[in-house]
């Protein structure tokens, strides 16, 4: 595998984001705003009603935010399984492209009232789009062997 | 030719990632301060209809969606001026930095509005609170929903904190884009022989 160093620096960092992300739940309730949710306050718009929530506490993120958070560290684990199904492929841009133009569908789909999305369908989107990343990502951390040509 | 650039790339550092960092940092500081400010006054200036998704809301999803493009603009911005051979590694640098940059930037510009309109952190929480007021929900609900805009404005008032929380987040944002980005517009030389 290449670039390992900087493969484990994303993994432990995305696997902080996931841990920040649980907001109260994981790390109890504080007087005021508390300091998780500063943290994703210029990423995530963290409605309470589009929050999980458990026991009155709630997560630093949203549903769709916490998706793609989880979505992305569990990617990011799988890489190195990844890549003989991404290994010089174009697909996983594709995939990548399509998740990405399906959260804008789904939020202008329920902005406009044309369908309503819950709490679990904007997480399931959001993992969608985070699994994405990594997949489209797979093949650069792979040694690529090639044949040797003779001049 | 093309051998001298490859060698080149090995020896690459910080200070030749600079321009593009800056250029792109740059530029989207100024997006999403000019985005900030039109759905900010877009919000003042909205009548309190109790719509959930009101122009501050939207501004979130629109700034996050924008803000995730600088890391890939930097490293697009890399290849046509620099070289189009660039690492993986190289391209989280440069879209980490990227996204320290347009922190900075934008939060820079954001403290001097306040010297041309002072009172506009005051209209925007009021004009807000005024819409969560309108919603249909239960009290206790609508009451969680203003405090928590209330605290969320009165932090973006401290530049410290602002700059202290947005940097890892806006930062780890544009590593992954700026990754991407080496896979879409970077070239690479041959990883390996046999």
């Amino acid at each position: 595998m290449k670039h390992q160093p900087l493969y484990l620096f994303v993994f432990i960092a995305l696997g902080f984001m996931l841990l920040f992300s649980m907001g109260e739940i994981l790390w109890g309730s504080s007087q005021g705003k508390h300091w998780t949710e500063m943290l994703f306050l210029g990423i995530c718009h963290n409605l309470p009603d589009r929050t999980f929530s458990a026991d009155g506490y709630f997560m630093a993120v949203n549903t769709r935010c916490f998706g793609i958070f989880a979505g992305l560290w569990f990617g990011w684990g799988m890489i190195p399984w990844l890549k003989s199904i991404t290994d010089q492929k174009k697909w996983p841009i594709w995939v990548l492209l399509f998740a990405v133009v399906i959260q804008i569908i789904d939020y202008t789909g329920n902005l406009f009232h044309i369908w309503e999305n819950t709490n679990h369908s904007r997480a399931l989107l959001g993992m969608a789009l985070g699994i994405a990343i990594p997949t489209a990502l797979a093949d650069q951390f792979q040694i690529r062997k090639t044949k040797k040509t003779d001049r | 030719m093309m051998e001298e650039e490859i060698q080149s790339e090995e020896q690459k550092t910080i200070s030749d990632f600079w321009p593009s960092i800056a250029v792109s940092g740059g530029i989207f500081g100024v997006i999403i301060f000019a985005l900030g400010l039109v759905f900010g006054y877009m919000q003042i200036n909205a009548e309190p209809t109790g719509a959930i998704l009101s122009p501050l809301m939207l501004s979130g999803v629109v700034i996050c969606l924008v803000v995730a493009l600088a890391g890939g603009v930097a490293i697009w911005h890399y290849t046509k001026e620099e070289t189009p051979y660039v690492k993986l590694g190289q391209g989280a640098l440069i879209g980490f930095l990227t996204g320290a940059v347009l922190v900075v930037v934008s939060t820079v510009l954001n403290e001097l509005w306040h010297f041309i309109d002072p009172d506009y952190t005051q209209k925007m929480m009021e004009a807000t609170i005024a819409n969560i007021e309108a919603m249909d929900m239960p009290a206790e609900q609508k009451q969680m929903m203003i405090d928590s805009t209330a605290e969320t404005m009165r932090a973006q008032q401290s530049i410290f904190q602002q700059i202290l929380y947005g940097i890892p987040m806006y930062g780890i944002l544009n590593l992954i884009t700026g990754m991407i980005a080496v896979k879409i517009f970077g070239k690479k030389k041959e990883q390996e022989t046999f």
